[in-house]
């Protein structure tokens, strides 16, 4: 897909769409259950540390690199 | 009186637990924390003629088979089958929580919906109608504010009328044709299963199976249903499914959505704003240090006078009982024994409360979620997660209530590794002994001597958890993932239930352990009959004679061994032990200890060292066996205790004694 990048590498304030999962069976549905789904639209609150604060709808959590580095979004639209 | 039964499901930090404890008036440890209701509560409540008892599922994102708290929340309502689910619902929150509403309705239980926080929602603008809502959902909903008690009499009264509906339609979602066809085909073959087709919706099978759920698959395997639906599961791609099936759900939840709330455009909530300035890269720590700077002076500069008060009643208390109580023994038994001895723990109590008021203000405004956040790096490069540091700070306070609420922690190992560290960060217990001896034997550096000990055991804790990292629990430490709640202003009721449900369990060890610490402590400086108090002839003394040998090259005698023995019960008992042991009472202790060849200055130190690090006293052993379900990590936290207490002990007498003229 194009334009594609992982959220973990988004700067900070800017945003996107969720695309893919790229995570194993559990942690997909649990990230499914946080509100990661397709489409869903996300925005990266803070990347100063080795966790990043992500905004997905209104709720919003702190989530390590390597999760974050799982999740495939679609940027623009912030 | 009839009797139904309710139980209360929703995502973690909606409120769940604050509606649960409106509901029933328990009492409850009420959290901004993800995922702190662990176990499974339950409390009653009338009304209407019914007698309802309510029981608080643990909060999940979802009902599949990812997490322990989500396998308790599905098997109870499919097993135990409760007459109504009420589903908590951040009303500012919708989609993700609708999320987790599809899965239960799948479940084809009666349900109703607590629409609760609908007072945060409304002041954010938005508005919600809730029966179109209802009416889309097919289930009822009900607005709530659990933190201000509203809306709960409807909310009973709809799960009263809910559970004597019957019967029950399941809302489904439809999955579209392709999978739909599937689960027709999976719910055919699982229909041969009679047993499982019994106790399990047939439905709500194949959509788990669909999905990969192991826990499901569990379920059939032995069954004869299962060669039939392993044939039609390898015919198709599971992981395209269950991304399809997320899919359908949100696009349900967000087809009813526009319809049902108009959401107030928001730039930059004030969440947003506080958030940059306490997450800051270059503001967040130092204001983090400042919040927890501010927090140990206020706990000691606000406790102190209610703690001078508590120690004059004692005083005068066990004096009054000492001269008005005959025989003499008896009145020894109770002044000095229990009054004395209780009395020394007592008096911990204004710090211990104000302590964790403190932080149940913090935990409620959200900010505890924030430090976590901000703790997690350095954390992390001492192979600790950031959720660690919690029970770190209220290790401070008190290892007990420290170490039940590493229970947020998810890892296994994670959560192993932070109870095994958790007993060196010094408890108030043990300051009355810093404060003894450091006033004693140091009186003008004994501020400095008591900060040295703190550091030490902060840092005998970082230490040992990479010590354990590289040796007995190996591993990466498993990755962070923490909702940010929103900031909240903390009530004052949540705060004070807060506080007093992590103190009361203090309380309780001074009521209990520490009563009989105090009881087997004065009958072996009592017996045999007719010895000497707290002689060399009494069981005690015999028992530090035997100990002598092992800890005389630490410096200390046959009295101080003795102590250490009682100090195992709590270890505040260790200044009262010796007050026995020397024949004299706290006050004058000072001046007994100073005046004994036998304890040298530097012995002192190697003391202070010693009890800051030796085996966790009972109760903490006893929370320590209870929260990793052994008694082998129980005994291996009191033997790893007692040899890093020696060594470092050992270094740090013989250290000292080489300026201070011998150990």
């Amino acid at each position: 897909m194009a334009g594609t990048c992982p959220l973990a590498l988004l700067a900070p304030g800017t945003g996107g769409t969720v695309a893919e999962l790229r995570a194993g069976k559990g942690m997909q549905t649990r990230l499914f259950g946080m509100g990661f789904c397709p489409d869903a639209r996300v925005k990266v609150q803070c990347a100063d540390r080795g966790s990043i604060i992500v905004s997905v709808g209104d709720a919003r959590y702190a989530l390590s690199r390597g999760m974050a580095m799982k999740i495939l979004v679609r940027e623009g639209i912030p | 009186m009839r009797e139904i039964r309710i139980a209360l499901t929703g995502n973690p930090n909606v409120g769940k637990t604050t509606l649960f404890n409106a509901l029933t008036g328990s009492r409850q440890h009420v959290g901004n924390w993800p995922g702190v209701t662990v176990e499974k509560k339950t409390g009653r409540v009338s009304h209407n003629g019914y007698e309802i008892e309510v029981v608080d599922l643990p909060g999940t994102y979802s009902l599949t088979a990812y997490s322990a708290d989500e396998v308790v929340a599905r098997d109870y309502i499919l097993e135990e089958r409760p007459d109504v689910v009420v589903q908590v619902v951040d009303a500012t929150n919708l989609e993700r929580n609708l999320y987790l509403t599809t899965q239960v309705a799948e479940l084809g239980v009666p349900m109703v919906i607590a629409l609760n926080m609908a007072d945060m929602a409304e002041a954010q603008g938005d508005t919600i109608d809730l029966a179109r809502l209802s009416e889309f959902l097919e289930i009822p909903v009900v607005r709530t504010v659990g933190t201000r008690g509203e809306g709960l009499d409807t909310l009973l009264e709809a799960a009263i009328k809910e559970a004597a509906t019957s019967p029950h339609h399941e809302h489904t979602i439809g999955y579209g044709d392709d999978v739909e066809a599937t689960i027709a085909m999976l719910a055919d073959a699982l229909s041969t299963d009679i047993d499982l087709a019994r106790r399990y919706p047939l439905r709500w099978l194949a959509v788990k199976l669909l999905e990969g759920d192991e826990n499901v698959l569990d379920k059939v395997r032995g069954g004869p249903a299962l060669a039939r639906v392993e044939s039609i599961l390898s015919s198709i791609d599971s992981d395209e499914y269950e991304a399809m099936m997320a899919d359908k759900r949100y696009e349900a939840i967000s087809a009813i959505l526009p319809q049902v709330r108009k959401a107030n455009v928001r730039n930059m909530s004030p969440s947003d704003m506080l958030d940059r300035v306490v997450t800051d890269r270059y503001l967040g720590i130092p204001i983090f240090l400042a919040l927890m700077w501010g927090t140990f002076q206020l706990t000691f500069t606000v406790a102190a006078p209610f703690m001078t008060m508590i120690e004059a009643a004692v005083g005068w208390l066990a004096e009054f009982v000492a001269g008005s109580i005959e025989p003499a023994w008896l009145a020894s038994f109770l002044g000095d024994g229990i009054i004395g001895g209780v009395g020394a723990v007592v008096v911990f109590l204004p710090n211990i409360f104000i302590l964790f008021l403190i932080l149940a203000f913090l935990e409620d405004s959200g900010y505890l979620a924030r430090a976590a956040f901000i703790m997690d790096r350095p954390l992390y490069a001492l192979g600790l997660p950031g959720k660690a540091f919690i029970p770190m700070l209220v290790g401070f306070g008190c290892n007990v209530p420290a170490i039940m609420a590493t229970r947020s922690i998810e890892g296994e190992k994670d959560r192993l590794l932070t109870i095994l560290v958790n007993p060196f960060m010094s408890c108030s217990a043990r300051l009355p002994v810093y404060i003894l001896l450091a006033g004693t034997f140091f009186p003008e550096q004994a501020g400095s001597v008591v900060f040295f000990l703190y550091v030490l055991g902060i840092a005998v804790a970082i230490a040992s958890a990479k010590l354990f990292r590289s040796t007995i629990l190996p591993g990466e430490v498993s990755p962070f993932v923490m909702e940010m709640p929103p900031y909240r202003i903390p009530t004052a009721i949540t705060s004070l239930r807060h506080m007093w449900s992590r103190g009361s369990m203090y309380i309780r060890k001074a009521g209990s352990i520490i009563l009989i610490g105090v009881l087997v402590v004065w009958a072996l400086a009592s017996f045999p009959l007719g010895v000497e108090y707290g002689s060399a002839e009494s069981f005690a003394g015999m028992i530090g004679h035997l100990l002598e040998p092992l800890v005389a090259p630490l410096g200390f005698d046959w009295k101080v061994a003795v102590a250490l023995i009682f100090g195992f019960i709590a270890k505040e008992i260790v200044v009262g032990s010796l007050g026995v042991l020397y024949g004299t009472g706290e006050e004058t202790l000072s001046s007994a200890l100073l005046a004994d060849p036998g304890l040298s200055a530097a012995a002192a130190l190697a003391l202070m060292v010693f009890v800051l690090l030796y085996t966790p006293c009972v109760a903490a052993i006893g929370v320590i066996r209870q929260e990793t379900g052994s008694w082998k990590w129980a005994g291996f936290s009191v033997a790893y205790g007692l040899v890093v207490a020696w060594l470092l002990a050992f270094v740090v007498g013989h250290s000292a004694g080489l300026f201070l003229g011998g150990i």
